[in-house]
């Protein structure tokens, strides 16, 4: 399967569009199984899903306490200690955004996780956005394996000098406080360096440029992104049309 | 100073730095320097650790740009074109990316010049190209005419995170190559190659002479690619301290006292160390198999692609024992798997098969973090095994639980082993890149372990640097540790080692 970049990126924005205007967990839930799934095809389950983790622990963890406990607008009490009430509606709306967070999350971990760089780099400058941009973007996509990279060579510096990292979370949290700090500074160092490399092979230079890459873009994934873009733009009117759901919070 | 106004004429660049320093800094890092290039004619600046080489490079080819990265007093010169500076705010400026196009540069740290948004080495030397909006059509002439030229014909489809050392310096003078500089500047461009990385980089040098080019060499070891220099240029304190040809120079105090080391042996002690007392083994490798497949990330080499073919076992079978008080050399080319099997010293990989026993304990289970108490590994990279904010923080980094009370003198003794005990307070990456090597080996002996690793431990070390790495050898093993170091310099080893074995096929077996 030969994926044009900007299908796949198209696909995974035009989805979460769809699945945020749709507002429905059942199609939440299904997305997000649909993008574990197609990671797992694409043999990126285990990064996809550990780097969701990361990003959506935390998040669920505030809706629940914050809708979960303390959602204004909920009648059916469930449970009461004093000012905090677990709600139904609370409990509710916290699946929903949860859901349709996760499922928007995945999607574009999917996106990141399977698109070439290069290929995407191509495609952009075919497209005449400024080179500076496609470079911050695709330097995003890689930053994630590329820290992964660093991390691991902190982490061996460390143990060669007599830490001991457990199995336990306790022990990965300390350690990773430990690290968090020299991740920064080596990325800042690099990025220096890197900013003088750049410059001396003329990236700061204005003008037209050239591509040594060239990408296939078949008719049929010109059509699908146009119907995708189409698809969520209808999806997003149809939002705005019908009545505003009573349990909005302003 | 052979520096006449027909010479500057002819020349294909030429700088006069009165004064060069960065912004903040009083001292000057480089003063009173004049040097010209001829074109086809090969040049070394010779110079130790900290002489200001690298700064010289990068201001002669506008990585440091005068009044962007500092004060500079003085001009450079390209071809006809002459830029005066005084310091002040009417300095003309120089733009990177044109200046660059003549006058190339490659980096100490080739990995540097990587775009890493490119897949292949193909992609990757085009990237210079592509910024300047060169035709594809010509693009692709170039990219292989400037491939075939430097030898990386046969990897053009290649991912340039996936090449060896030697391969990747290729690749870096190849994306510098490609603008068509007539100036190209190589900062210690032999280090780390074995033999074969070592001639392919000479013969690489020749083609560029013949074919015009003003070449530069920066090192700091006067080695086989300097000799053949026409011309050496000594740099100490940040300023030339001579100037000539090697015949001239290469008996002289100023090659000596800039620190500079004469290959073939001047560190190194003459003959061969008699044999140390017959201790019990602090280090046994036991029919040791090891193979990098799917799954098991290689160190230092970044990440691979998804879904790796399994690669071929890099150890099969292979012994090692190392007893107290001994010094084993294990030699081998680039990629033989010399670092793979240092690692398994501390625990940071585990054997597929066989057993790992350090001072009698198997260490199957036990967590890298605890062999560290009693073994010590030197990384290949030093910016590798480098992660904390100041030099004296740097060697205290899990002292105290192995040294308790006495943790801060340990940290300082081993400071002073290695000469760094003035610069405590100083940012890791600040230091020049000798430097940071011998304070990786400070962060190793503050530990006195029994067993103590070194990967490629006389890499990019000037000579005062060797004189204290061997200082430093010598004496842990005459307190009894075990001294297990790897290298590609089969002189040094045989100079330094009471045993030097060669990793081939995956075995050792005795030179």
């Amino acid at each position: 399967m030969s994926l044009h970049p900007l299908t796949a990126l198209t696909a995974a924005c035009c989805a979460a569009v769809v699945t945020t205007a749709a507002a429905s967990w059942q199609l939440s839930v299904a997305v997000a199984l649909a993008a574990a799934l197609l990671a797992a095809r694409a043999g990126v389950a285990a990064r996809v899903l550990a780097a969701a983790g990361v990003i959506l622990a935390p998040l669920f963890l505030s809706l629940l306490v914050l809708h979960g406990l303390f959602f204004l607008e909920g009648h059916t009490v469930l449970a009461q200690w004093g000012p905090a009430r677990v709600t139904a509606e609370g409990l509710g709306f916290a699946l929903e955004l949860g859901t349709r967070t996760a499922a928007c999350v995945l999607l574009l971990l999917l996106f990141s996780f399977t698109v070439s760089v290069p290929d995407l780099v191509t495609a952009l400058a075919a497209r005449r956005i400024p080179p500076q941009l496609s470079f911050v973007l695709a330097s995003t996509l890689i930053l994630v394996p590329a820290m992964a990279g660093r991390l691991e060579k902190i982490r061996q510096a460390q143990e060669a000098r007599g830490l001991v990292v457990g199995r336990g979370p306790l022990s990965r949290l300390a350690a990773a406080r430990l690290q968090a700090v020299p991740l920064v500074l080596g990325l800042v160092e690099d990025a220096g360096l890197r900013a003088q490399a750049l410059d001396a092979r003329g990236f700061g230079l204005p003008g037209p440029r050239t591509s040594y890459r060239q990408l296939q873009d078949p008719p049929a994934q010109r059509i699908f992104r146009a119907a995708a873009l189409l698809l969520a733009a209808a999806a997003v009117v149809l939002r705005l049309m019908t009545a505003w759901p009573t349990a909005v919070p302003s | 100073m052979a520096d006449g106004g027909a010479l500057v004429s002819a020349a294909s660049a030429s700088a006069r730095i009165r004064s060069f320093s960065f912004h903040g800094d009083a001292a000057a890092a480089l003063r009173d320097i004049r040097i010209s290039f001829l074109p086809g004619t090969l040049t070394a600046v010779l110079g130790g650790s900290g002489s200001g080489k690298s700064t010289l490079g990068k201001l002669l080819a506008g990585w440091l740009r005068p009044g962007h990265s500092g004060v500079m007093r003085g001009s450079l010169a390209l071809g006809a074109e002459r830029l005066d500076f005084d310091g002040g705010s009417g300095d003309p400026r120089i733009n990177p990316a044109v200046w660059s196009a003549r006058v190339g540069y490659v980096p100490q740290d080739a990995a540097a010049i990587i775009s890493t948004v490119r897949s292949n080495v193909a992609e990757e030397l085009a990237f210079g190209l592509e910024n300047r909006g060169v035709p594809r059509p010509e693009m692709i002439r170039q990219v292989a005419r400037v491939a075939e030229q430097t030898g990386l014909s046969g990897l053009t489809e290649r991912d340039p995170a996936e090449l060896s050392g030697g391969e990747l310096r290729r690749l870096a003078v190849a994306c510098a190559v490609i603008a068509g500089p007539e100036v190209l500047v190589l900062d210690e461009p032999m280090a780390s190659l074995d033999a074969a990385g070592a001639s392919g980089l000479r013969n690489l040098v020749a083609g560029l002479l013949d074919a015009g080019t003003a070449v530069v060499v920066l090192s700091q070891r006067a080695d086989v690619l300097a000799r053949s220099a026409g011309r050496w240029i000594i740099l100490d304190g940040g300023t030339a301290v001579a100037d000539g040809s090697p015949a001239d120079l290469q008996e002289g105090a100023a090659l000596r006292d800039a620190g500079v080391v004469q290959e073939g042996g001047a560190a190194g002690m003459p003959g061969t160390l008699p044999a140390p007392p017959a201790l019990p083994a602090v280090l046994e490798l036991r029919g040791i198999g090891f193979g990098y497949g799917a799954g098991t990330p290689r160190g230092g080499a970044g990440p691979g692609p998804a879904g790796d073919p399994a690669r071929a076992a890099v150890l099969r079978d292979l012994d090692l024992t190392l007893r107290a008080g001994e010094i084993v050399a294990i030699t081998g080319p680039n990629g033989a798997g010399k670092s793979t099997l240092l690692r398994h010293a501390n625990g940071l990989l585990r054997p597929q098969t066989g057993d790992v026993v350090v001072a009698g304990t198997n260490i199957a289970g036990v967590p890298a973090g605890r062999i560290a108490a009693r073994v010590g590994v030197l990384f290949q990279q030093p910016r590798d095994q480098l992660f904390e904010r100041t030099v004296l923080r740097e060697v205290s980094f899990g002292l105290r639980r192995l040294a308790g009370a006495g943790a801060g003198d340990r940290a300082q003794e081993a400071l002073a082993a290695v000469g760094l005990a003035g610069a405590a307070q100083a940012h890791p990456a600040e230091l020049p890149s000798s430097q940071q090597r011998l304070l990786a080996l400070a962060t190793v002996l503050a530990r006195r372990p029994a067993v103590i690793a070194l990967d490629e431990p006389t890499v990019g070390l000037d000579r005062p640097g060797l004189e204290r790495l061997q200082h430093a050898v010598t004496g842990a093993a005459a307190r009894g540790a075990g001294v297990v170091m790897v290298t590609h310099d089969l002189a040094y080893a045989r100079a330094n080692a009471h045993r030097v074995l060669a990793l081939d096929g995956g075995n050792l077996r005795e030179l």
